[in-house]
């Protein structure tokens, strides 16, 4: 992708100069943002609620550290869901990138008895 | 492809950002001065004395509180320490006793260290206001408390994705370029700020949600333990569930031996006695070890038979995510007992601080390079000026006429605490006003003038309203009481220096009129 | 010992930063050659590195590693603002501060 305000300047990263070329990037019209973010907020505050109840289920130490473990990590996880959400090449991608993993781990907990 | 990548996560670094900058400022400004919470809230009620050597605090204070409250099920005693010379009790109220509203069940009072009599001091929260912004913004608790934390995950995200965008990460880290026009000069002072301080920008962010994990993330402890949250607790901290009363009077244990006992293994002495049914049978005492004294903040307790004074348990080593789990809470909160440690900690705060302020008008300033062939800024970029102003300028303003309104309110006024905290509104919302109706580079000036006054002169107002001024306070070493003199002069002093600028750089300014949103941006295109 | 580190960490950061073009250039004039660069270069990364002794020795691992990184922060922070308005001072604050700090922690207390 051709960025010709930053090259000229190349002490300063793109954002300080040129402006995100909205046509450019196909999905990046305002449903794509809005469906984005709302994949990044819930979706991914979804994959990482699952994700901490998957690891204090699974994890093999004692429940207490098991629990502090994954509801710790859960956030590293629910960033870097929302760094995929924006990082996917079309919001489509984004969800079915967070529906996957959400299903997996979805799966885990239900095995695992927590879900009742 | 690549290109594109970073492109996305520019955009995502601006929006995250853009945001929440303003609560995300607040959060960050008010939760520093929390290093000073037991400083600001001593410096609040100058009506108590700095300890004086005189009986044991701690013992004095269970003898009061024999008196107070002898039927009460719970007493909790805060001796002073290093960093305050406060002595509070707290009690629990019998179940079914009428309670003032609003105090939950519980009792409170503050004792004068020397005599274990209850003190009159004024009423404030001291400390405790700011420090309860900080993660709940004076809002009701659970919605404070989710606004903040989604903040927070918001300036993870900003963070990380700030990283990814900026490229020249190591080629510039040595970079800062001031009075280069362009929003270059705002931009190399954003970067400094962020990746000088980066460490600490991760750890503060991500620790604070941990110290809130189980309200954002509860579904583990859900799932595990059934929501049994009591049971988790008491896995993980390894302190039994409260004792039952056996109905039978029994003389509670002298306290002296115990407090030596906890001298003895760890040092130093308790930051909370608590006593579970005094007076009867069952009663039971259990030490808390003061969290200044270890990076960890998980509890270290002493537990003693209430009667006979006897060791019952000591909580034992913590397992390795406890243990982590400490260990981030205890940097979160930052109570280390070096003082050169804190003042690391506070000049990070100020840098977190400054970073999110430099990024807010940065962005203002890029935007307003954009429109300046247009002629007139658009609503966007209006609003986040005056939401700029009204916060960066305003909320330092705030806090140091919160100082000020704790001296100069009337002492019986009725609900006094209140009233300061209803002055600090007041002064945050002239300031927003100022910034709705006055955009513009001396409205800047002039804001950031007025709280550097009321920076610099509070020590005299300290002087003028109370005996414990820093003639008196330096050469006694009443450490609360002169240093929140000076480090708030001090802090007054740095706005005084940003105001001064400022006011040149309004003097070299084409003379605009100043409506419609001219920012701190025309000056640095100018 | 606290200075000492401090004092380290800043002779470390100055290091590094010499060793790049257009700082050299700023603080020394010209460039730096390669080998005078891959000096610099590891003369600073060897300070970095002591600069965290002192703070082990005066607050032990756990709190020693904490104030060490915000020792880093302080000190790269100071170095930052120095180049554009006091670089000579830059410059000359490089061996003056470790010795003062060695000064400092060596003097009778």
């Amino acid at each position: 992708m051709q960025d010709a305000p930053a090259l000229r300047h190349g002490w300063r990263p793109s954002w300080a100069v040129g402006r995100i070329d909205w046509r450019r990037m196909r999905s990046w019209h305002w449903p794509g943002v809005l469906s984005r973010s709302l994949a990044a907020v819930l979706g991914g505050y979804a994959v990482a609620a699952l994700a901490a109840t998957a690891l204090a289920l699974w994890l093999p130490t004692s429940r207490a550290e098991a629990v502090l473990t994954g509801t710790m990590l859960s956030f590293a996880l629910y960033a870097g869901a929302v760094l995929w959400v924006f990082a996917a090449a079309s919001a489509l991608r984004a969800w079915v990138g967070l529906l996957l993993p959400a299903a997996l781990l979805g799966a885990l907990v239900w095995l695992g008895g927590g879900a009742g | 492809m690549k290109q594109g990548f970073r492109q996305c996560m520019a955009w995502l670094h601006t929006w995250s950002g853009l945001l929440v900058g303003w609560i995300l400022f607040a959060v960050f400004l008010t939760g520093t001065a929390s290093y000073f919470r037991g400083e600001i809230s001593d410096w609040m009620r100058p009506e108590l004395h700095a300890p004086a050597a005189g009986g044991e605090p701690a013992i004095l204070a269970i003898e009061t509180l024999k008196r107070l409250a002898p039927d009460s099920p719970t007493w909790f005693v805060f001796p002073p320490g290093e960093r305050n010379s406060e002595l509070r009790v707290v009690w629990r109220n019998p179940p079914g006793k009428p309670t003032p509203p609003g105090s939950r069940g519980f009792g409170n009072m503050v004792l004068d260290p020397a005599t274990g009599e209850p003190v009159t001091a004024r009423e404030s929260y001291g400390g405790e206001f700011f420090y309860r912004f900080h993660f709940q913004l004076h809002m009701p608790p659970l919605w404070g408390r989710w606004v903040v934390g989604f903040c927070a995950m918001m300036m993870l995200v900003a963070i990380i994705s700030g990283v990814i965008t900026h490229r020249r990460i190591f080629a510039d880290f040595f970079t800062f370029r001031p009075g280069k026009g362009a929003g270059r000069s705002w931009l190399d002072a954003h970067n400094a700020l962020a990746v000088l301080a980066l460490p600490y920008h991760l750890m503060i962010t991500y620790t604070g949600l941990i110290t809130l994990m189980l309200m954002y993330m509860p579904w583990g402890v859900q799932a595990v333990y059934k929501g049994d949250r009591g049971g988790f607790q008491a896995e993980v901290f390894g302190v039994a569930p409260p004792v039952r009363r056996a109905n039978q009077p029994a003389p509670l244990a002298p306290v002296g031996p115990l407090l030596e006992e906890a001298m003895r293994r760890w040092g130093g002495p308790p930051g909370r006695i608590e006593v579970q049914q005094p007076g009867d049978a069952s009663a039971i005492i259990r030490l808390t070890r003061r969290d200044s004294e270890q990076i960890s903040s998980n509890p270290q307790t002493l537990t003693f038979d209430g009667v006979r004074g006897t060791l019952l348990g000591a909580s034992g080593e913590p397992g390795a995510a406890a243990a982590t789990r400490g260990v981030a809470y205890g940097l979160h909160l930052g109570r280390f007992a070096s003082p050169l440690v804190r003042a690391l900690f506070v000049l990070s705060g100020l840098a977190g601080t400054a970073m999110v302020a430099t990024g807010l008008v940065l962005w203002a300033a890029k935007q307003r390079h954009r429109h300046a062939r247009a002629g007139r800024a658009g609503f966007g970029l209006r609003l986040v000026e005056a939401l700029n102003l009204g916060t960066i300028a305003g909320l330092p303003t705030a806090m140091l006429g919160y100082f000020w309104a704790n001296r100069l309110l009337p002492l019986h006024l009725a609900d006094r605490a209140d009233w300061e905290v209803y002055c600090f509104f007041l002064l945050w919302g002239l300031a927003a006003l100022q910034a709705l109706f006055w955009p513009g580079l001396r409205s800047w000036a002039t804001q950031f003038a007025a709280a550097a006054l009321l920076g610099l002169l509070l020590p005299v107002l300290n002087l003028l309203t109370t005996h414990r001024h820093l003639g008196v306070s330096l050469p006694a070493g009443d450490w609360a009481m002169a240093g929140t003199d000076l480090l708030v002069a001090a802090f007054g002093l740095l706005l005084g220096l940003l105001s001064w600028r400022l006011f040149r750089r309004a003097g070299r300014a084409p003379v605009t009129r100043p409506v419609r949103g001219a920012g701190l941006a025309r000056a640095e295109g100018a | 010992m606290a200075a000492l580190g401090f004092g380290l960490a800043y002779a470390g950061f100055l290091g590094l930063c010499l060793a790049m073009d257009r700082h050299h250039a700023e603080l020394l004039r010209g460039r730096p050659a390669a080998g005078r660069r891959w000096l610099l270069r590891g003369v600073g990364w060897l300070l970095l590195g002591l600069s965290l002794l002192p703070c082990l020795a005066l607050w032990g691992v756990g709190i020693g590693i904490v104030a060490w990184l915000g020792l880093l922060t302080v000190a790269a922070y100071s170095l930052v603002h120095l180049i554009p308005y006091a670089p000579r001072l830059a410059l000359w604050l490089g061996p003056l501060l470790p010795l003062a700090g060695l000064a400092l922690s060596l003097a009778p207390t």
